[in-house]
């Protein structure tokens, strides 16, 4: 019932995307306009860290900038914390940071005297970096999205607005993976596919640890998800063996019914009701597509277990991130029982915290 | 499969209470860079040190045997563990926070804090934006750390050095086979489990290098230059020799 493979089918693809989009433009961020249903205006932004250092400003004024934004940070105490359990001084500090790390083209001007005239080279103008920290401050702008970047397991991936940030907490998937396609040649270089798959973290990961014939498929609903996942696709070589596919779930995927050699997801899962409470950076600003799961947050978690049915071939593998233990066992609960012997060797594994967070299995 | 024992609370809370830490601060040469912006480092957020050793005295693992619950015998071989099975006899502290986690939650905790419950011996890392990074550097300290804490009785009447230890020796020790391949040197991830094999002969002999170089079929020159070429290494044998009224090598 949830299956409509027929319905939308998008012909466009990734290598038409590549070629209509210049990846080299630093960009603004996008407004509503840029977001139509055309791929052909969707220019992924640049990460901060990646952008040429073109400005240049005294040490003295930076130092100015960081005192500042330092004080602006100390200002919010445990505020944030107490309010949705959102990010206290000190982690901002650790940010600001960061921030720093990515803005300052040479560190090593850093060392010297604080008071300097000597210029530092910039990949930011000053002014835009007083803009930025208040976004992160004030706004809560989740801090990936104010440099364009996440560093996830190996990678440092480009995240922007309409993108979800990954979580430390989906590295373990590519783990699982990399575990099963250990033992198993045929799956090894097989096709697999991600399902909303954002940035593209975890086709990436899955992309590194398949065969050299192995192959990914991801798939998003939202353009601005598949432009930004081509980037980082292309920044880690790996057009040849990722492919992207705009629409969603299984609707681009009808060309691969019974083929799949592995499926995986982390697939919106939090309750409809949740979403108000959630930390600000979450809540606000990251794409509630990408977070809500309905009612009880298992809509999407359902459909992907009917389409992995369909899809794996025999002895396919598949792993799905959930909410936490009642999702978890709901799922396998929805296995066993209506999906009665489609699957096999279900298993729940818990996330780094002990959150038991995801559900793995085999196609029969 | 390989996750599915890890880090599991009960087990964690039950080894715990077996040994009570001495605390001891200590500095560990493992490259640890200058931080870039030493003008940041007025803010009072002291990041925890890149590692930390809860114990001051060396651990012979006789002593051990006692932590029952951890398979029999894998005490004496730490370093033969892949970093799944190690990573199991370790407790990690990465996130601190409560709550439902996952999508929930954007805090960027990425260090991450190994204790090995066997030993007492925590490793750390959290120069990385990565927590995957972090986990990685953890664990290759971890070894380094059981390397040069976790010795080993050696029998010296019957004393044969393992392959491991032949594997980091130069190649004119003269009981060094063709076999053995090139020397492994310390920036070599196998280098732990050599420098363990060595510190357990140089405990054996007190501390004497020209002792330990017999048994090795090296000049004590060269036998001095090797555990000179590594400063974790070379700390350990000054500090023994330290204890044993020897001056140090330099």
């Amino acid at each position: 019932m949830r299956l409509t493979l027929s319905s939308v089918y998008r012909p466009y693809s990734f290598p038409t995307l590549l070629k209509s989009s210049s990846f080299s433009t630093l960009c603004r961020p996008f407004c509503s306009s840029a977001l139509s249903s055309s791929p052909t205006c969707v220019k992924p932004q640049v990460p901060l860290f990646l952008r040429q250092p073109i400005y240049s400003t005294k040490l003295c004024e930076l130092k100015k900038w960081h005192d500042w934004a330092k004080g602006v940070a100390f200002s919010i105490g445990s505020t944030f914390v107490d309010s949705d359990n959102g990010p206290d001084s000190s982690l901002l500090c650790r940010e600001l940071k960061w921030l720093m790390e990515d803005a300052v083209e040479d560190h090593s001007m850093i060392v010297k005297d604080d008071d300097s005239d000597e210029r530092v080279k910039m990949r930011v103008g000053i002014e835009e970096l007083y803009c930025l920290w208040k976004q992160r401050v004030q706004e809560r702008r989740p801090f990936q999205y104010v440099v364009g970047c996440e560093h996830w397991r190996d990678l440092v991936l480009s995240v922007q607005e309409g993108v979800l940030i990954p979580r430390p907490e989906t590295e373990l998937l590519v783990d699982f993976v990399d575990d099963v396609v250990s033992e198993n040649e045929d799956l090894k270089r097989g096709v697999w596919a991600d399902l909303g798959t954002g940035s593209g973290a975890l086709a990436i990961g899955i992309g590194g640890v398949l065969g050299s014939e192995g192959r990914v498929i991801a798939t998003d609903l939202s353009p601005v998800a598949v432009a930004v996942a081509a980037y980082n696709v292309q920044r880690y070589c790996f057009q040849d063996k990722i492919e992207l596919r705009e629409g969603s779930w299984f609707e681009p995927l009808k060309d691969m019914e019974g083929k799949l050699a592995g499926l995986v997801s982390n697939p919106p899962y939090i309750p409809s009701k949740d979403i108000s409470g959630l930390q600000a950076e979450v809540g606000r600003h990251e794409p509630r597509v990408a977070l809500d799961g309905g009612t009880d947050g298992m809509d999407a978690l359902l459909h992907l277990c009917d389409g992995a049915a369909l899809m794996l071939k025999p002895a396919g593998f598949f792993a799905f991130e959930t909410n936490g233990e009642q999702q978890c066992r709901a799922l396998v609960d929805y296995m066993e029982n209506y999906r009665n012997g489609s699957f096999c060797n279900l298993e729940i594994r818990s996330d780094f915290a002990g959150i038991q967070r995801f559900v793995i299995g085999f196609h029969q | 499969m390989a996750h599915k024992t890890l880090f599991k609370p009960s087990l964690i809370l039950t080894l715990r209470l077996n040994k009570t830490a001495i605390s001891f601060s200590h500095h560990h040469p493992f490259r640890h860079s200058q931080p870039p912006f030493p003008f940041l480092n007025t803010s009072p957020i002291s990041l925890p040190p890149t590692t930390r050793i809860t114990n001051y005295t060396h651990l012979w693992c006789s002593n051990y045997t006692t932590v029952s619950t951890i398979e029999e015998g894998s005490e004496k071989c730490y370093l033969n563990l892949s970093d799944e099975e190690l990573m199991r006899q370790c407790e990690m502290d990465t996130f601190k926070a409560s709550g439902p986690g996952g999508q929930h939650r954007n805090k960027r905790e990425s260090a991450v804090r190994l204790k090995h419950l066997p030993t007492g011996i925590i490793a750390q890392a959290s120069e990385d934006r990565s927590q995957h990074k972090n986990r990685a550097s953890a664990i290759n300290r971890l070894r380094s750390l059981i390397a040069l804490k976790v010795r080993k009785t050696v029998d010296l009447e019957a004393y044969s050095p393992p392959r491991e230890l032949l594997q980091i020796l130069p190649p004119k020790s003269s009981i060094r086979g063709s076999d053995c391949g090139s020397q492994i040197g310390p920036n070599n991830p196998k280098f732990a489990s050599g420098m363990q094999a060595l510190l357990d002969l140089i405990f054996a002999v007190e501390g004497s290098v020209s002792e330990a170089a017999k048994y090795l079929g090296l000049s004590t020159g060269a036998l001095s230059r090797l555990i000179l070429s590594d400063d974790s290494l070379r700390k350990e044998v000054n500090d023994l020799r330290a204890t044993k009224g020897m001056k140090p090598l330099k």
